[in-house]
Parts: structure tokens; sequence; C-alpha cells
């Protein structure tokens, strides 16, 4: 059974993270997003909490990966009203458990939920809030933040002023790890008198469709930037990507110019891959993309350009027309 | 009728950015600025509610004069009013500062039905304005939507998410963003209003137009702070193969069998 | 390489048709030519941007300009997707009937629609035995109380099926001959009125053209442009007016086809040097810039020539048609010769362009012909 606890006898001080709970499945990246909090926690001798709205214990699928995450709790806050994801009584019930437990940093992963509530949290406490960070330290006693920025090859180390602090993190920044202990789950229970309604009603939800993507977990990724030159070009991937068992990654600009869904962009505002080997084809490699897949393995580039930095990072470069080169590759691939 | 309030950014071209080494901010009068491409389908939306129920829309966005040819082209999709947040306490803006300017502004602009912005820019990436905004606001927020409507006093939406699509009712004014991929159509500019806005001037708002505490304004109103700035240096670190595609490829399956990704 | 002094407003026009190039043409240019097929966006696009309103009058909801703009218009659009603009020039030949000849009725009901896009125009004249002999049509009208009853067919017709105004020759008095056609405008729903075969062609295969049936079809008499007899009056003039457009589409493709072969030959190194350092390469660059540039000056001019009021000026808009077309085949072959296999294939855009222009030289009036109207004509100047 789940201790149950008043919201007004909560530990306080903590270093609270939130767990995404859709439908009754927890997102993975709320638990990735505890690797690095648990080490800041850690230095600044805190607990982490994941923090987890819900309609009702028996509707999350996810339990057991609770059981073994990092966080020292998990505080479950139910209620038939959380039933639906609403932005606005989201964010208030995060209010709340701010207002009364003084958190040092609060965390969101930066999934579409995430930027949804994090920032309403923040324009309402006037918190400052970072966004999208893939990297967590401390120094003198201070969270510091980074995140690759202003779409070239520069990265900013950040701060907040105001405490709690707070900030999204990337999604796949991270890898999630189990830990031995189990941390101690509550049940938050609310004053009588916090009202639980919202201006948003949810009407319907329709899954969707489209598989996910496996990207982030993906052996092998064959990735396509601007030098395919067009959407037939980068298209060709996907056969690539059959004959290979690999998941297709585009480039930030290819999505933004509709060749494949924003799904597959990788980098700093799409997902993190760690392949066993990333193929970049026509990618020359911005900060925005290569943060997402530095940590590949075996990098292998194919670019016209002799000094694009996704050249000087890989492991092994082919020189020359990227459709081309994939063009020949297919042609002898299938034969 | 209808009040409809888009807000919109100016972004730097991609490849035109200077960061300034003193404040770690951007150079923002230095670049070339084109209007942020998501804003657009926040733009066509407003414009296909308009035809649809009737409104007026008036389109606001924080910078610089360098924004105002941006506002024209706002203008020339076919918004009606333009408005521009200008003044020098402005500049270094975090995103809790600059929703703070935008949601004066709205304020002042009320009563309205709708306020549409982008999901995110190009340049920042940070999709945090538009529920911040809300949140100073109070108002119901929306991210990622892809289609609004009405039926009866009732505002309708589409948001989607990783998940799915979700159908989501407002009885209120709303503020919502919207997904880049709402539309597979955004229309281009009208001949006809783009000569008709090179007459026209955008209302110019400061800091006291809006009735702004100056604390909250700018860098002094921004808790996040940029604390340094560098630049990611890359070594050479691999191998690196010219020559004609057809050998390139041949040692590329050779790579490709010896990684055990392709059989013999 | 001339710079024409064009107005703040002209400029404005010009970087919108560009702006439309790039972001709705552009990219999928070759695919709708390798598939042959009629995307609506960039139409749509136009259409939004009031770019079909170029030469209707302020009154009917257009810009109200005149031939030169509406050339600008085609060229640039052309050096984008020679397929897409020919929807949108074929659109004004069927608009330029309602125009010149029009009562007002006719123009207050079907101008403003046309102006906004929201309704696109075809013109129809060409029948199987009726070709360059246009006077061999044998579509008929025959006047039946308050109704003209329409029998025959049309062939070759661009816009086919998408357009929703169409503008008809048809025979009112056979024994007539020359002078017993008339011209009519039939609209999409009319009974009796239907759509052939979508045809394969050569080029421009972003555009739809079709056969035309006319089965008892039936239509107001109010429909009738002008008079009983103006049918080919109406026809003639409507090409008159047209024809800079034929030639102001070939100025855009043979300016295509040049920047791309000139790209790949300061690139393309062979014999340790870039081709272009060889002289029957770069004399042949120079030839192209030539002709381009002179097929641009004369076509400008005839645009202009037509705005300041001239009455007549069919030798003078032959002119231009044919030797900006005929220009436009030349650059266009020599184009491919000098990117050599990469010119013949699919992959790059220069076959394209050498498919489409050969059209230009055949439709609205085919080359041969124009010569005859300017021969025609020269005796008229020079008795």
């Amino acid at each position: 059974m789940i201790e149950k606890i008043k919201l007004e006898d909560l530990k306080k001080e903590n270093i609270l993270a939130f767990g995404e709970i859709y439908q009754g499945k927890l997102h993975p990246s709320s638990l990735e997003i505890l690797t690095p909090l648990k080490e800041i926690a850690e230095k600044l001798d805190k607990s982490l909490i994941l923090v987890c709205l819900a309609d009702s214990l028996e509707s999350i699928h996810d339990l057991e990966s609770l059981k073994k995450s990092l966080a020292d709790e998990v505080w479950f806050i139910f209620h038939s009203k959380l039933r639906d994801f609403k932005d606005d009584l989201y964010a208030r019930v995060f209010i709340e458990i701010i207002k009364s437990t003084n958190p040092y940093g609060v965390f969101f992963p930066a999934t579409l939920i995430g930027v949804s509530i994090a920032p309403r949290i923040a324009g309402v406490l006037n918190l400052g809030l970072c966004a999208h960070v893939n990297a967590l330290e401390i120094e003198n006693n201070q969270i510091i933040m980074a995140r690759p920025t202003y779409g070239e090859n520069i990265i900013a180390k950040l701060t907040s002023k105001t405490i709690p602090v707070m900030a999204t993190i990337s999604i796949g920044a991270f890898s999630p790890k189990t830990s031995e202990k189990t941390p101690v789950f509550k049940e938050v229970i609310f004053p009588e008198n916090f009202s639980w309604e919202s201006a948003l009603k949810v009407r319907s939800f329709r899954s969707s469709k489209k598989k996910p993507s496996r990207l982030s977990t993906a052996k092998v990724v064959v990735a396509g930037g601007r030098g395919l030159k067009n959407k037939e070009n980068f298209q060709k991937l996907f056969e690539l990507a059959e004959i290979l068992k690999a998941e297709v990654g585009a480039t930030r600009p290819v999505c933004y110019e509709g060749w494949v869904e924003e799904e597959r962009m990788i980098g700093v505002s799409g997902v993190t891959v760690k392949p066993k080997v990333y193929i970049g084809f026509g990618i020359s490699g911005a900060l925005q993309h290569t943060a997402g897949m530095e940590n590949s393995e075996f990098i292998i580039a194919i670019n016209t350009d002799k000094e694009a930095p996704l050249v000087k990072m890989a492991h092994l470069s082919l020189i020359g027309d990227a459709k081309k080169i994939l063009d020949l590759l297919l042609k002898k691939l299938k034969r | 009728m209808e009040k409809i309030i888009v807000c919109i950014k100016g972004v730097p071209k991609p490849g035109t950015v200077k960061v300034d080494p003193e404040t770690h901010t951007l150079k923002r009068e230095s670049m070339e600025l084109i209007l942020n491409p998501n804003d657009r389908p926040a733009l066509e939306m407003a414009i296909r509610l308009k035809e649809k129920y009737g409104a007026e829309i008036t389109v606001i966005s924080m910078g610089p004069s360098n924004i105002i040819p941006l506002l024209k082209q706002a203008y020339a999709l076919g918004i009606d009013q333009m408005i521009l947040l200008s003044d020098r306490a402005f500049a270094g803006a975090d995103t809790l500062a600059t929703s703070y300017v935008l949601a004066r502004a709205i304020e002042k602009l009320s009563p309205f039905s709708i306020v549409l912005m982008g999901l995110k820019s190009i340049d920042g990436e940070t999709a945090q304005v538009p529920s911040e905004t809300a949140g100073l606001l109070g108002l119901p927020s929306l991210i990622n939507i892809k289609e609004l409507k009405k039926e009866d006093d009732k505002w309708i939406a589409i948001r989607e998410n990783e998940y799915g699509e979700e159908e989501i009712e407002v009885e209120s004014s709303l503020l919502a963003s919207v997904s880049p991929q709402a539309f597979d159509y955004l229309r281009p500019p009208s001949l006809k209003r783009l000569i008709e806005v090179k007459e026209k001037e955008p209302l110019i708002w400061t800091a006291s137009d809006i009735q702004a505490e100056p604390e909250k304004l700018g860098l002094k109103g921004s808790p996040t702070q940029v604390v340094d700035v560098f630049e990611k240096k890359l070594e050479m670190k691999g191998t690196i193969l010219e020559g004609e595609p057809q050998e390139l490829v041949e040692k590329f399956i050779e790579v490709l069998k010896e990684k055990e990704i392709i059989k013999i | 390489m001339l710079i024409y002094p064009l107005t703040d407003d002209q400029k404005l026009l010009l970087d919108l048709i560009k702006q439309i190039g790039e972001e709705y043409i552009k990219p999928y240019a070759l695919e709708w030519d390798e598939k042959e097929i009629y995307d609506e966006k960039p139409i749509k696009a136009l259409a939004h941007a009031d770019l079909f309103g170029i030469i209707i009058p302020e009154e009917y909801g257009g810009l109200g300009w005149g031939s030169f703009e509406m050339c600008l218009a085609v060229e640039y659009l052309s050096y984008y997707c020679a397929g897409v603009s020919t929807t949108y020039a074929a659109s004004f030949l069927g608009c330029y009937p309602i125009l010149l000849f029009g009562n007002k009725e006719q123009k207050a009901k079907y101008l403003p629609f046309i102006a906004t896009g929201k309704k696109l125009c075809a013109f129809a004249l060409t029948e199987p035995q009726a070709g360059s002999d246009a006077f061999a049509i044998k579509t008929t009208a025959k006047k039946e109380g308050d109704y003209y009853i329409l029998n025959g067919m049309k062939q070759w017709i661009t816009n086919g099926g998408i357009a929703d105004i169409y503008i008809v020759i048809a025979m009112t008095d056979p024994a007539k001959g020359a002078r017993g056609a008339s011209a009519f405008i039939v609209e999409k729903d009319d009974p009796g009125f239907s759509i052939g075969k979508k045809e394969k062609k050569l080029g421009l295969r972003a555009s739809v053209t079709t056969e035309l049936f006319f089965n008892d079809c039936k239509i107001p008499r109010d429909r009738l442009l002008a008079r009983e007899g103006m049918g080919f009056i109406v026809a003639l003039k409507t090409l008159d007016y047209a024809r800079c457009g034929a030639g102001a589409q070939a100025l855009g493709i043979a300016q295509a086809a040049m920047e791309v072969a000139l790209k790949h030959a300061t690139s393309r190194v062979q014999f340790g040097q870039p081709i272009y350092n060889f002289q029957a390469v770069s004399h042949t660059f120079a030839e192209m810039a030539m002709k381009i540039e002179a097929a641009r000056a004369l076509v400008y001019n005839v645009a202009k020539y037509i705005d300041s009021g001239a009455k007549d000026f069919s030798g003078a808009s032959s002119m231009a048609k044919c030797l900006a077309t005929d220009t436009a085949m030349w650059v266009t072959e020599r184009a491919i010769q000098m990117m050599g296999g990469y010119g013949y294939m699919r992959d790059y855009p220069v076959q394209k362009y050498f498919r489409d222009a050969k059209c230009l030289q055949i439709y609205e009036g085919t080359n041969e012909i124009q010569k005859n109207v300017i021969a025609r004509e020269l005796l008229k100047y020079y008795k």
C-alpha cells in the first residue's frame, strides 16, 4: 500500500522531476531525466522526487519501472479530473506542490506536455525557465545548465536567478538508469478547498496510427540533411534503412522543409541517438544536430565539403555527392 | 466580431547570427531577420478563422524597428492591424521577460477571442513563450493545435501530442500555439496588400504604453542568464576518403560489413 | 545581363513570383514533370497572391495592369516551371475575350472571380481537323429561343477539366464560312458539356490538356460574346494579346536553362580545368546570352507597345512569340549539349526545359503561322 500524506507534511526543498503519465503510460523521458538529476541531487544533498499526476494508482501501467527508478521518492497525485491532460489544472497542481514544499529545482522532460506546463508554472510564479538543456552540473553550489544555441556551433551555459531552478531537459539526452533501492511511494492528499476544475474539456482522444519511431534506441541510424537536395532523394533513406535494419533520422532544416516528419529530427529540439553506427548523408553538422548524435559509436559522414563539422567528427568520411553515393549504394546492396 | 491576436517573431536568417561577447545576447540589430517560419501556420489559422467567422486580426511583435518589414509581411497575408512592441528596456529578454511584455500588450488589446503563436521559434526553439504568456495572463492554453473551430459559443481545438490527437473544448477565450504541420498549404502574401502596406506603419507601443513594470523588462527582468558562451571546436579524428563515387561506395560497403551491419 | 528599370510595384510583383517559385514550385517541378501530375497548390498560391488579376481592371477586383506586367509574371514563373506557367497563361487566354469583348454584365459576372483566381479559364478553338487552319472548325451553335445548343468537340485544350470558364468558338452560320463563327462562354457545369481524356505530352507535363465535348450543350443566349459572326475576330484579337505571353514563357525557360548549364560548365572539370575555359563552351554561352537578351528586348518592347494603346500589333506580337520561342528551343538544346550526359539525364532539369520549349513553337499558333502573319503584315507597312 502507498502511504498517504498531506500536502503540507511533504518533505521540503527537494529536487522535483515531472513523471509524465499519459493514458496510464509513463513517458520514458521521465526516467531519463532522473539520471542527471540524481547526480545533482546528491551533490546538493537533496532528495530527488518524481511527481506523477494520474487518475488512480490502478490506471498506471508502469509501476515496475517506477519502482526501479533513481528517485528517492515518488509522489502521486490522484484525482479523477487528472485522467486527461489539462494544461491549466496540471500546472495548478504543480504550483500547489511548489508553494508548499519550496523545492530547489523543478525539471520536466521536454515533451509537448512538458513544454505545455513548465512555462505556465514559470509564468504564474514568475520563475526563470531554461529550455531543452542537455547537460547539468554544479558550480559553486549552483545548478549550471547547458544547451547548444543560436542554430550555430555555440553552446550556452545558463543559470537561473530564481528558486526553484526550472528547466526542461532534452528527450534522449540521458540514458535511464535503474537503482537497487526502491523509492518510497507517497500519495499526496490535497486540501479540501483545492479546485480540480479546468477551462479545458477533453472530448475525445484518437491514438496516433503512426508507429512510434524507435529512433532513440536504434542500433543503426541513417540520417539525411539538405545535401540530399530534395524530398524524393531523402525518401530513399527509407529503402536503405530497410536493408540495414536502421531507423531514419533527419536534420532540423529538412524537417522544416517537410521532407520528413518532425519526429525524425535528431538534435537539440529533437531526439538524441546513440547507435552503433550513424551514417549522415549530406549533413554538414550544425551543433543543433550533432548534439543529438555525437555519442554514436561509429560515425560515417558523406558530404561534398571536407571542412564540414560532421566530417571532422566522423570516424569515416566519404567526400562526394550524398545523393549519388546513396543511389550507388542502394544499387549495390539490392543486388 | 471576433478579435484574434497573433504574436510573431523575427528570427535571424540561418547563417547570419552574431553574438555579443559582452552580454552573450544576439546582436539583433546587425542580423538579417526573417519571419519565424513556424509563425506562418499561426497566421494562416488566424486568416482562415477570419474568412470563416469574420474577425479582426492584430499582429504583435517585440523587437527593434527592423521587425517592421515582418509585420508588413503579415499584413500582406491578410491581417488587419500591426503593433510593434519596441523599447530599449525590452532588450536582452529571456522567455519570461518576453512573455511579460506580450502579456501586457495582449491585456491592453482585450477583449479578444483567441491569441495564436507559432509552436516555437527556429532560433531559440524553446516553445516556452506561448504557455508562459498564458500563465501570466491566467488564460487557458493549448500547445501544438492543428485545428480550431467554433461550435456555438465554444472553441473546439484538435491538439496533437506524442501520443495522438485530442479534441478539446474551451468555453472562454484562449491562447494556443499552432503546429508547424497544421496545414499542407500556407498562402503567400497578396500583391494588392503588399502595395497597400507600403503606405502603412505599425502602431508602436513602448514600455509605458503597456504599463509595464521596469524591473520585469529585458535583461533585468530575465531570471535565466547566460553565464558563458563557447564555440565547439572540432578536431579531425577519422579517415577521409576522396575519389570516384564507385570506389567510395565499395569502401563504404566494406566498412558496413566490418561493423556487421550487412552480411556478406 | 541587362537590367530593366522597373517601378516599385513591378519589383514587388517579381519578388512575389520568386517567392512563389521557390516555395511552391521549385521543390516539386521535376516530380510533377516525371509523374505528369497537375498540382493545384501553386495555382492556389498565385490566386491568393492576386496574380490572376494582373490584366483585369481594378473595378473588377484586379490590379489593372497591362501586357508588360503579365509578361514579367509569366516569364519569372516559367523560370521555375513552364508547366505551371502554362496553366496560368492559358487562363489569361480565356480571360481576354471577356475583357476585350464582354458586355458590362458579362464582365461583372465573370471578371471578379477570374481576378481572385476563384475561377480558372480556358480558351477552346482547336479541333481535330482545325489546327493551323482554324477556319475549319466544325463545332456548331444553334440558336433555339433563349438558348444556344452546342455540338461538337475541341481538342488539346489547356486547363480542360480544371477550368470553370471556357471560351468556345463555334459556327453559328456554317454557310458564311469565317464570318459564321461566334464566341461563347461555357461554364463547367453546363448541361451537355463534358471533358474528354487527359493528353500525355512531351513537355509542359504539369499542365492539363484535354478534349472537350459538346453534346446538345445548352447555354443561355447571354453567353454569346460580342455578336454572332464575331467568333474569329474574338479569337484572333485574343491571340494577338496573348502571344507575348508565350514569348515571355520562352524567356523564362531559356534563362533557367542557361543558368543551370552555366553553373555546370564553370564547375565541371575535364582535362584538368573547368570546361567553361574551353572556347567552344564559353562562346556557346555568349551566344545564348545574346539571343536571350535580344528576345527579351523584343518581348518587352512589344508588350509595352500593346500597353501604349496600339491598335494593330498582330505582326509585332507574332515576332515576339516566334523569335523568343525559337530562341528558347535553341538555348535549351545547347544547354543539354553543354552538360553532356548530365544534360540528358532526367535527374537534371535541362532536359525538361528542352521538352517544355518545344511546345512553345507549336501552340498559340505554330511559328510557321506566326511567319505568315508577319509576312502578311509586312506588306501592309511596305506597300
